[in-house]
């Protein structure tokens, strides 16, 4: 096995890379198929010098990272025997015939050497059919930080199988508080490093990041109207306020762009403006008579939905920018709403409502092959992961709103631990 | 500003006042004047102060008056209840209109007051259409009040959506109460 050498910079912040060029253009899981089949994956306890509970938090926390993923059945400990757990992580030390007669398909080995207040974490996963090598990486982190430094790991695993990154060093931002008073708070995405962004004693909604990562939008009733915000999050100002007297609500950015979009309702009238956060920019694109809201737009801007009441009952509806043409997406059941694109233009995501219910559905672009992924109780606010594989939603199962996280085909519901407050309107932080 | 244009309109009445001394005194005042003189009031001091004294007692029970029309215009205010919404409708129900239709004469009575109507939904559907909603059907109470000839300057509107409900229950019966639009003064 020849190793190519590749060093990627950053003393804290990412890691060596040495491994094989020939595994970068394998996908062992084609996850956009119809269905696709688990891989299971053995991890044995890190290696370390000298026993402390840190090797065995982060081997836990690497087999939580991958059973959160959704794409492996992380083998349990105790089908690990001693002989393979005193295995060493070099490939000549692996008997992989042993790992394959108990069901194992990959398995990941790492070696944890901590020297002083740094760690560094040497990996390695195989392929336990032919021993082959699909990841070899050396991580360095400060001993603080070490969650961080194994979600790399577990992302870096879910790349080599996958072929796209995983989410686990992710962030996300939503609206969580009590009566009256909700504030926005960003949060990786295991629920570490919770914090709040706003302290307007006054209830803030609908937050959203822009592609960038600098502005944060959300509406706020801080001075007495729900008034639509931008906030700088590098100089910590805020940089635009829309005061129009009603209500200005549902930001959602344009691609890649710092162009965001959003709807006005006063009067009789709904307007959908985009506004362009660095040239202070408004321009209406849509306006009607009655509800026009949550817009969000194709990857390539060419493309809207929209949520419509043009009918009577809300629908959603797609526009062809260029040529203003309008289509309904949504005919059946009388409450389709808050519409969302997959970053990859290829599915919108929504609410329906059913029997006394309110599901997450996703459907194609042009209204056809539509699911329903939830099951009960009132669920709301999709959201598309940025690799367009994961739905981020709130759901009210159990009294209490949470946030929760599947699979885009509705497989692998987990709710996440953040708060101890109602949470509600998570997105995806870029 | 309120207390200024009352303080002004006290003052201008005073001038009034002033200025009737110079003036021809009617018939009808006449007839007054001579029952002061005859003794039929209890008055001490010169005439002129008398007058002076009897429009200050004026003023003073005038603004009694207002005063209390206006605390009487906030208790009739009070009698607004909320007015409910079906699921996911902003039309305002027939049962409503008589109701609106007493606030409209009320804001004709009390032509210095404003109002905001506050419009909230139940705890079903999305957060985003409810606040959409919610401005909908403070929205629709403000037509009927201009509809039937309130300036709309005086009637504000604002959305809450489902944030602030009056019942924390999730049932109808909560939900049927968290529907509404509800008014405050402004």
């Amino acid at each position: 096995m020849k190793r190519l050498s590749l060093i990627v910079g950053m003393i804290f912040g990412i890691c060596i890379l040495f491994t094989t060029s020939t595994t970068n253009a394998m996908v062992y899981l084609d996850v956009f198929g119809k269905s696709y089949k688990k891989i299971t994956i053995g991890i044995p306890p890190f290696k370390a010098e000298k026993q402390d509970k840190l090797k065995t938090d982060m081997t836990d926390l690497l087999q939580r990272d991958l059973d959160f993923s959704g794409f492996f059945i992380v083998a349990p400990p105790t089908l690990i025997d001693k002989e393979l757990t005193d295995e060493g992580i070099e490939k000549q030390e692996i008997r992989f015939n042993n790992w394959r007669s108990i069901g194992i398909e990959l398995v990941c080995k790492a070696k944890l050497v901590v020297n002083n207040e740094e760690l560094t974490l040497e990996s390695f996963l195989y392929d336990t059919f032919d021993g082959s090598l699909m990841l070899a990486k050396r991580y360095r982190s400060r001993t603080g930080e070490w969650r961080r430094m194994v979600h790399r790991l577990a992302d870096d695993i879910l790349q080599a199988v996958t072929g796209e990154k995983g989410i686990n060093s992710n962030r996300i931002i939503f609206a969580s508080g009590s009566k009256s008073r909700k504030d926005i708070y960003i949060s990786d995405i295991d629920g570490q490093n919770i914090k709040r962004l706003t302290n307007h004693r006054s209830i803030c909604v609908s937050p959203s990041v822009s592609p960038n990562g600098k502005y944060l939008t959300y509406t706020s009733y801080r001075e007495g109207k729900p008034n639509l915000y931008v906030f700088d999050l590098e100089s910590n100002r805020e940089i635009f306020v829309d005061r129009e007297e009603g209500m200005k609500v549902g930001t959602n950015w344009i691609g890649s762009s710092s162009t965001l979009a959003y709807s006005y309702i006063s009067g009789r009238y709904s307007t959908i403006y985009t506004l362009d956060v660095e040239k202070r920019h408004k321009t209406s694109i849509m306006r009607s008579e009655g509800i026009y809201a949550s817009p969000s737009f194709s990857p390539d801007g060419s493309k809207m939905v929209f949520l419509s009441d043009m009918h009577g009952t809300p629908q959603i509806f797609i526009r062809d920018i260029p040529s203003g043409s309008t289509k309904r997406l949504t005919y059946s059941g009388n409450y389709n709403s808050s519409p969302v694109f997959s970053p990859k233009g290829d599915l919108i995501a929504f609410v329906a409502k059913f029997e006394g219910s309110f599901e997450i559905c996703t459907m194609n672009v042009d209204g056809s092959n539509q699911r329903v992924l939830t099951s009960g109780g009132i669920n709301d606010s999709p959201h598309f992961s940025p690799c367009g594989r994961y739905i981020i939603y709130s759901s009210n199962r159990g009294g209490k709103s949470t946030i929760n996280i599947m699979l885009f085909n509705g497989e692998n519901k987990k709710t996440l631990k953040l708060t101890d407050a109602e949470e509600t309107q998570p997105k995806f932080v870029p | 500003m309120k207390y200024l244009s009352v303080f002004f309109g006290i003052l201008i009445l005073i001038n009034l006042g002033c200025a009737q001394k110079s003036v021809q005194i009617p018939p009808s005042d006449q007839q007054h004047l001579q029952s002061i003189q005859q003794g039929k009031y209890d008055f001490q001091g010169d005439s002129k102060r008398k007058d002076g004294e009897i429009l200050e007692e004026e003023l003073a029970r005038r603004e009694r008056e207002r005063l209390k029309d206006t605390s009487y215009a906030r208790k009739d205010y009070m009698q607004f209840k909320d007015i409910l919404f079906d699921f996911d409708s902003y039309s305002i129900k027939n049962e409503y209109t008589g109701q609106l239709d007493t606030m409209v004469k009320w804001l004709k009575q009390n032509k210095g007051m404003k109002i905001t109507v506050e419009g909230h939904c139940d705890e079903k559907g999305t957060v985003e259409y409810n606040l959409a909603l919610g401005q909908k059907r403070a929205e629709a109470v403000k037509t009927y009040l201009t509809k039937s000839g309130i300036e709309a300057s005086r009637v504000n509107t604002i959305s809450y959506g489902k944030e602030l409900p009056v019942d924390p229950g999730h049932d109808e019966e909560a939900w049927a109460k968290n529907r509404r639009a509800s008014f405050k003064l402004d």
